[in-house]
Parts: structure tokens; C-alpha cells; sequence
């Protein structure tokens, strides 16, 4: 499944850089995460809690980093498993200046399996969706703070 | 024989239990000391097992054991039964429980058993499993191109089989000779059989015996019996194979599954009784699927719109794994039947049977059938509007003549014999076809478009001649067996091995074997699903039932009255020759001197009086092998409004003359026309079994995978035509999948003529309001 779309942040794209950063901002900026631990490098280890129609569920899984170029480029790398199925996600997301603001362009594949897959995949893009506008919302509050 | 009940329509003796709750089904099941399993399934389409744990599984509460793979070492692969020769045939190994790599969404990695189905469900989830994922393919045609992902290692390209053997007349010449070649590439979509009742099995092994019980559903408990005792390693006397009330098969209850094999093994390690039925979401992603081809069609035809020759190359999906008979659906029940109703001189078939990391697919109502009828019946209509004929006449144009029953046609069989014009008149004046032309042409002037399709479909049925199924490669010979037991009472047991599971064989077998021995029906029980009561069979699928074995039945019935006669003769000091049987009652002709039935089998039993040298008792078996398959055919109507704002299909009417030669007893076979009309309806407008890219099935619930309601059918008109088979003594053919072959077909000609005054000649099936919209708009 593709996804991609693009969100206005009424910060400086250096703070946009430094929250996607934090993994402390992130845990808390994510919908879903329990915890999100250090794991190396640009590696995290995360719980979730997602819900997908009918279908919820805890994941576990990592978050990766990649091919980071300040201030600007990233690349996300999500893996979860869980009771009702597993996710594999990659986006790369993409600041640009706009004035004072930030656009945060995001591009990216997602692979659900399992009952997530064959219950919810109907649901999927829509809720992925309503995650993204979520996630930005929730930056831009971190943001404000 | 005096038919007192062959032909009339006695309602069905099983319908009682079945609609007042007194059938036991297998979850209906409880024996003492029951255990539940639950499977641990793959949520990937293909991935590598790196490792797997179950140790928070084994101490969760309730947990009596739980099995991996590596457990499951000792334990023969799931076998396939359909070897298809000179088709370089890889049926790769398919362990009961996957041990290094899953090849499709569902595929079993570990079981538990717990003391309560609830324990064994939350203690699943506890098994971790660490999967390495890999690239996966659904798509058949993908699969076999350069650089996709490999299902086995030992089937390069992914190729499952190649099979060319169906090559009839010459091909060449009719090319050359024609006028014009029609050429273009279908899809018949993968269907899910979704019978109501999903699989189950409840495995008993006592160790000291060395005895396994299996209590499971199966449309064939002998060779379940046979398979299972080869896969487990339990001598074949040793196995029993039990079939509950079955709720549907639909082919979906043919195969050998890993699953019940786990369970036999779980029965035997832990020396507890195992149940495990599946869940709905299971049934979709475990139990086999059916159709799912992709085909290259090219039609050789005349001017005068005379078919000359077909050639046809088709990818067929077999799924991750090859199924008991997958082989042969989409090769010989295929391929065969590719020439139709329609005397074609020339007919070629190449078949590519391609891995993918998709549920296996099996036999599924019809097998191969429905998917050569489709794509003759849409051949003849794209013909005929290209050479300026109407669909009727250029069926009639084509047709196998009457006259020339028995028949051999191009892809190598004989029809037994058929009448294919005679159902069409019947069809037509059902459907007063005239009429609905002005209708049709009225409607299009107001923008309502109506349409309507015909098929004239025939079928391979009544599997099977052991000698012929032999050379196709099927392991098994495809008689049929029956045991008519008389008690001393007169009352009658009938055992058959042709396990029904919803045919109304219980009614039907006691209609011939009742007409036989002059007993009332009531009288006589029949038999089956059980491998220690029944003595041999081969199952029901394929329209043999009765068509094999109601004749097994007849014939054992036959042998039974032989022997009555000559203890009555005996007893009433007469020439056998001067007896004659007539309603139950064996009388001296010309005299009051007789004995009932009742009385003879009395006698047989007292053995006070019998003629020298003739045992007691009164019973007979006989095993059934026909000298040919049956060809029943038929000729369906649809028409359709198509509502070119939302590309909506609604159905208007649907007409069905079908001929199955003789009929025992006509609601039964209308019940099993309704629901195969129903069953091949449903694939041409609703059910598509679809996986996305990465092999994962969408379409994995009844939210998502469209088994229609009753209301979304019409009512059905139906009719038949009478041509018996020369086949078999009482002429029967074959019913249960005629509705499903004819239907499809028939929807889909339906919405082509609805939508010709867009110029639209085809659309790809299902006709979703989605794609008919779209194929409006893009016209």
C-alpha cells in the first residue's frame, strides 16, 4: 500500500528536525506508542497499541532511522508484530522551508499481514490517514510547547 | 422393476433431523476427556522461520502440550493423489506443520492443546515466532516471470506442471483453413467454497490397540482413511474415519489436510482426545479455494460463423501447495470438456500449473467444468456477433447433432449421448425469446439496459471409469461400493461409500433400492460415513453419487432379490422361473400360492428350510465400475438489467432446462440446480477471493468475501429434458454441479448484451457495479 501526503508545521524546519529526533517527543507524538526505548543508534524499540476496524492490537517492534540528512531528509523504518498480524512500514520524509514554516512532504510503502490484513485492510488507508494528521498535530503541539 | 418411487417427489428423510436440530455435526462432538487445539498460523504469505518459542505458550494455563514443526519430523508430508503423467508434475514436500519457511497466509507453524478452546486461543498467541520476511507472488502469471519470488526451491519458475496432453484433431489445418481467428486473454477469478459448516476433526487414539479415530469432516472417508494412514504411519486397519452430519463440501472436504494429520498426532502423543474445529477466518484461509485461471483463447472460425478449431493456454494457480486432486482440475475435468456442446473438429490445450504463495486451490463445485464452459460460451457469443449471427443460431450452427451420440470429441472422451437442441427449444419457449428481443429493443429506445445470456453447457460426471481415471494419473480406481443388509425383519440397511453431505442420497438410494426389494422407503436406512460400518468407498464428488453409486446400491439390492428368490422358490416348492416379484410379494404365476419379502428374509435368517448348498442370511455387496463417465448437459438463460448510472447488475429472470437423463426423484435435483445456479451466479456478479501484492488475502471474511443472501438470487424457472444415459442401468447422469457450470456463463453473456449498445463485447468478471461502471465509462 502507498502512502504519501504533505503537512503544514508552523515551526522552523530546525525544530521540526529536532522533535523528529527526540525520541522522547516521538513516543509521545506517536498515536499508539506505550514505549519507545533506545536501541542502538538511530534504533528504537517500540510498543504499540493500534485498532483497525474490528481488529485491535498490541505490536511489538522497531523503529529505525536511516539515511538522515540534516536538516531535511529522513528515512523511517517501522517493523511490528503482534496477535492480530504484523506491519512492515518505510517512509521518507522530506522538510522544506516555506517562510517561516515547515512542509513535511511524506512518502512511503506499508504491508499489513495477517487478520490486520484480511479484516482491516479495507480500513487501512483511511486510518493511516487519520495516524499522519495525528502524528503532525501532535508535533506541532510539542512544537509549540 | 415396478417404480413406485424412482421419479416421484418424495421429500427429503433427512430434512427432519437437519431443521429440528437432531443432526450432530463434529463440533457438535463432546467425549470425555477432550482436549481443543488451536493453530498457530503464519500471518506471512512466504518468510523463513528463524526460530520458534513456545515456552510462554507451555505454561499458560490450561495447556496440555504444544508441537512445532520440528516435533512433527517423523510424519509423512500431505500427499497429493492426482499424478498426473507426462507433465513433469513437482508436488514438492508439504509438511504437516511448517518447519523452516510458510508459504502462504495461514500456513500452520505450531499447535496448542489446552483443556478449553479459549486456553488453546490465548495460549496461540503466545507462541513467538521469529519470521524473517520475504518477498512473496499471488499472481500466477507474475510467478512464472523471470526474477520472481520462488515458492519452492525444487520448482524453478515456480512451475507446478506442464500439461499438453489434450491435443484433438488437427489444429494447424483448422487455422489455416478458417476465416478469422478470435483471439483474447480471461480471467475465471478464484472463488472459496465457504461451506456453512467449516472443517473439523476430533482424533481418538487409544495406544494399546494402536486404533486412531478420526472423526471429521469429509465428502470421502475411505480415502481419508487410506492418505492419512500413510501420512501417520498407522496401518490402514487401524484407522477410522468417521463423518458427523456434513454441512456442505462443495469440494472444499475432498482434500487431505495438514490439520487433521496435527490432530492425529496430537492424539497420539499426548493420548488425549483432540478436537479442533475452524474458525470462519480459518475457512478462509486454510481450507482449499477453487477456479483461478488465467487463459489465452484463440477461436478458429468461418464466415458462416462454424467453429473450426480452439487452442487455449492456460496458467492455473495451484496455491503454495499441490492439493490431494488439484492436479486434475485444471487438466483433465478442464480440458476435456473444451470442446463443449459444439463439434469442434480441432482442440489444443497447454496448461502451466504455477506455485504461488497463495491458499492451495482444489476441486470447488464443478472443478474445471465451470471455467471450460465459460470460456466456450463466451468464444460462441463473441463469434457470432462477429460474423453477424444470433446466439441462437450459432449454437445451433455448432452443436453435436443428436444422431451422432455416442461421440468422441476432439479432447478425447465419448459422450454417452445428448440432445443438446432439445433443451435449447425448451429453454427458448420457457423464456419466449422472441418476445424478450422486442422487450430488450423497447427498453434500450427508453435508456434501460437489458440483456440476456444463454449457455449450453455439458459435463464429465459420474467419475469415473477406474480403468480411464487410471491413465490420468488419479492413485484410486473410481467404482463405487454398496452393501444391501435385509434383517430378519425385512427391514433394509443400505451402506454406501459415496458419502453424502447434503445430496439427499438418504432419500434418493432408498427411492431405488425400495423399488428394488418392493419395500416401502421407510423401511430402508441408508449407511454411510463411517470407514467400520461401510466397507469400501470412494466418496462424493464429481456428481458420482448416484450416478456410481446409487447404481452400486441398485445392483447389491438386485443380487439380494436373486437370492430371495431362489429361498422362496424353495419354500413355496416351485421353479424359480415360474416366480414372479412384483410389489415386495414373490407369487407362483397363475396361482394364490406367494410369500412377502418380509417372509423370505425371515426364512433366510431361520435358516430352518433353505435349497442345498445356499448360505444364510440376506445380504449382498457389489462394487460398481461404470464403462463410462455420464454426460448430463443442459440450456440456462439469464437476463439482466444493467443500470448504466451505477453499473449495478440486477437479475430479471433466470431459466434453466437442464438434463440429467433419468431423475429419481425431481426436488431433489431442482434443490440441487437451485443451489448451483446459486453457487455459479455468485461467482459471475459477487465472490472474488483476492490477495494483495504481498500475498496477503483481502477477502478473508464474510464482511469481505461476498457469499450472496438468499435475496440477492431470483426465482428460478426450471425444466428438464429426459435423456438417459446408455451408461448405467437406470440412466442416470449427474446433478450437483450442473447448476454452477451452466450459471456463470450464462450471467456473463447476459451483461455483454446488456452492455452492447456501448460497444462493449466483454467484461472481466465479477460484474461488480464498479467494474460494469467503469467499463461504461471507459466505452
Amino acid at each position: 500500500m502507498q502512502l504519501s501526503g504533505t503537512h503544514r508545521l508552523a515551526l522552523s524546519r530546525l525544530r521540526v528536525w529536532q522533535l523528529l529526533n527526540d525520541p522522547q517527543v516521538l513516543a509521545r507524538a506517536t498515536p499508539g506508542v506505550k514505549t519507545l526505548v533506545r536501541d542502538g543508534e538511530d534504533r528504537f524499540k517500540a510498543e504499540l497499541e493500534l485498532g483497525l476496524g474490528p481488529v485491535r492490537g498490541v505490536f511489538a517492534g522497531q523503529v529505525e532511522v536511516r539515511d538522515k540528512q540534516e536538516p531535511s531528509d529522513l528515512t523511517l523504518r517501522v517493523e511490528g508484530n503482534g496477535s492480530v498480524g504484523g506491519i512492515r512500514a518505510e517512509g521518507k520524509l522530506r522538510l522544506e522551508e516555506a517562510g517561516q514554516e515547515t512542509l513535511v512532504h511524506y512518502r512511503g510503502t506499508a504491508l499489513v499481514a495477517g487478520t490486520l490484513a484480511s479484516f482491516g485492510s479495507r480500513l487501512f488507508s483511511g486510518v493511516a490517514r487519520k495516524l499522519a494528521a495525528e502524528f503532525f498535530e501532535n508535533l506541532q503541539r510539542e512544537g509549540n510547547e | 422393476m415396478a417404480t413406485k418411487f424412482f421419479g416421484t417427489p418424495v421429500k427429503r428423510r433427512e430434512d427432519r433431523r437437519l431443521l429440528t436440530g437432531g443432526s450432530q455435526y463434529t463440533d457438535d462432538l463432546q467425549l470425555t476427556g477432550m482436549v481443543h487445539a488451536a493453530i498457530v498460523r503464519s500471518p506471512h504469505a512466504h518468510a523463513r522461520i528463524r526460530s520458534v518459542d513456545v515456552e510462554a505458550a507451555r505454561s499458560a494455563p490450561g495447556v496440555v502440550a504444544v508441537f512445532t514443526g520440528k516435533d512433527m519430523e517423523g510424519v509423512a508430508g500431505i500427499p497429493t493423489a492426482w499424478l498426473i503423467p507426462d507433465s513433469d508434475l513437482k508436488t514438492t514436500d508439504h509438511p504437516a506443520l511448517a518447519r523452516d519457511r510458510v508459504r502462504y497466509v495461514g500456513d500452520g507453524v505450531a499447535v496448542v492443546l489446552a483443556e478449553d478452546r479459549y486456553q488453546a486461543e490465548d495460549a496461540a498467541q503466545l507462541v513467538q515466532v521469529d519470521y524473517e520476511i520475504l518477498d512473496a507472488v499471488a499472481d500466477q502469471v507474475k510467478a512464472v516471470e523471470e526474477g520472481a519470488p520462488q515458492v519452492h526451491d525444487d520448482a524453478p519458475g515456480n512451475r507446478c506442471f506442464l500439461f499438453n496432453t489434450i491435443q484433438g484433431g488437427d489444429l494447424d489445418q483448422a487455422f489455416e483453413d478458417a476465416d478469422d481467428v478470435l483471439s483474447f486473454r480471461t480471467t475465471n477469478h478464484r472463488m472459496i467454497p465457504s461451506a456453512i459448516e467449516p472443517r473439523g476433526c476430533v482424533a481418538q487414539y487409544n495406544a494399546a490397540s494402536g486404533e486412531l479415530t478420526l472423526r471429521m469432516t469429509s465428502q470421502n472417508p475411505h480415502i481419508h482413511r487410506l492418505l492419512l494412514s500413510i501420512v501417520l504411519g498407522v496401518p490402514e486397519h487401524k484407522v477410522r474415519i468417521v463423518t458427523p452430519e456434513i454441512g456442505g463440501g462443495f469440494g472444499s472436504k475432498i482434500a487431505v489436510y495438514a490439520d487433521e494429520a496435527v490432530m492425529a498426532f496430537c492424539a497420539m502423543q499426548t493420548g488425549r482426545t483432540v478436537k479442533w474445529v475452524e474458525t470462519r477466518r480459518e475457512n478462509f484461509q486454510c481450507t482449499t479455494h477453487g477456479r483461478d485461471h488465467v487463459t489465452d483463447v484463440e477461436a478458429a472460425y468461418t464466415n458462416e460463423g462454424k467453429i473450426l478449431g480452439l487452442r487455449f493456454k492456460t496458467w492455473a494457480n495451484m496455491g503454495a501447495y499441490v492439493s490431494t486432486a488439484a492436479p486434475g482440475v485444471p487438466t483433465w475435468l478442464y480440458g476435456l470438456m473444451l470442446s463443449g456442446v459444439y463439434d469442434v473438429p480441432a482442440v489444443g490445450l497447454e496448461v502451466v500449473g504455477v506455485f504461488t504463495h497463495t491458499t492451495p486451490v482444489d476441486a470447488c463445485r464443478g472443478a474445471g467444468r465451470p471455467e471450460a464452459t465459460y470460456l466456450l460460451e463466451r468464444i460462441v457469443d463473441l463469434v457470432a456477433q462477429r460474423v453477424g449471427l444470433d446466439p441462437v443460431e450459432i449454437r445451433r450452427l455448432n452443436f453435436i447433432g443428436k444422431e451422432k451420440f455416442p461421440h468422441a470429441v476432439a479432447p478425447g472422451v465419448i459422450y454417452d449421448s445428448g440432445d443438446y437442441d432439445a433443451a435449447l427449444d425448451r429453454l427458448l419457449e420457457m423464456v419466449d425469446y422472441e418476445a424478450f428481443r422486442s422487450e430488450q429493443a423497447e427498453a434500450r429506445e427508453q435508456g434501460r439496459y437489458l440483456g440476456i445470456g444463454l449457455s449450453t453447457y455439458v459435463e464429465i460426471c459420474g467419475l469415473g471409469p477406474s480403468s480411464i481415471v487410471g491413465s490420468t494419473g488419479f492413485q484410486g480406481g473410481l467404482w463405487e461400493s454398496s452393501v444391501v443388509r435385509v434383517h430378519p425383519t425385512g427391514k433394509v440397511t443400505v451402506m454406501t461409500g459415496a458419502n453424502p453431505h447434503g445430496q439427499g442420497e438418504e432419500t434418493t438410494f432408498a427411492q431405488v433400492v425400495g423399488d428394488v426389494l418392493g419395500v416401502d422407503i421407510d423401511d430402508v436406512e441408508l449407511v454411510h460415513g463411517d470407514t467400520d460400518l461401510v466397507p469400501m468407498g470412494m466418496g462424493t464428488y464429481g456428481s458420482r453419487a448416484t450416478a456410481v453409486g446409487g447404481i452400486a446400491a441398485f445392483k447389491a439390492a438386485q443380487k439380494v432379490v436373486e437370492k430371495a428368490s431362489k429361498i422362496a422358490a424353495h419354500q413355496l416348492e416351485a421353479r424359480e422361473e415360474d416366480l414372479e416379484f412384483e410389489d415386495g410379494r414373490f407369487q407362483v404365476k397363475g396361482t394364490d400360492q406367494g410369500m412377502s419379502f418380509q417372509d423370505v428374509a425371515l426364512q433366510a435368517y431361520l435358516a430352518w428350510n433353505l435349497p442345498q448348498g445356499l448360505e444364510p442370511g440376506l445380504e449382498a455387496q457389489s462394487f460398481y465400475d461404470p464403462s463410462n463417465f455420464v454426460f448430463p448437459f443442459g440450456a440456462h438463460a439469464c437476463i439482466v438489467e444493467v443500470d448504466a448510472e451505477t453499473g449495478q447488475t440486477d437479475i430479471v429472470r433466470y431459466v434453466a432446462v437442464d438434463d440429467c437423463g433419468e431423475v429419481i426423484n425431481p426436488l431433489i435435483v431442482d434443490g440441487q440446480i437451485h443451489g448451483g445456479i446459486a453457487f455459479g451466479v455468485a461467482q459471475a456478479l459477487y465472490e472474488h477471493a483476492q490477495y494483495d501484492e504481498s500475498g496477503q488475502l483481502l477477502t478473508g471474511s464474510m464482511m469481505d468475501y461476498a457469499v450472496p443472501k438468499p435475496g440477492q438470487m431470483p426465482s428460478f424457472e426450471l425444466d428438464r429434458t429426459v435423456t438417459p444415459s446408455p451408461v448405467n442401468p437406470l440412466g442416470l447422469k449427474g446433478i450437483g454441479e450442473a447448476g454452477s457450470i451452466g450459471s456463470t456463463a450464462a450471467v456473463a453473456n447476459a451483461v455483454a448484451d446488456a452492455l452492447s449498445p456501448f460497444g462493449i463485447d466483454h467484461v472481466e468478471m465479477p460484474f461488480t457495479p464498479q467494474r460494469v461502471w467503469q467499463a461504461i465509462q471507459q466505452a
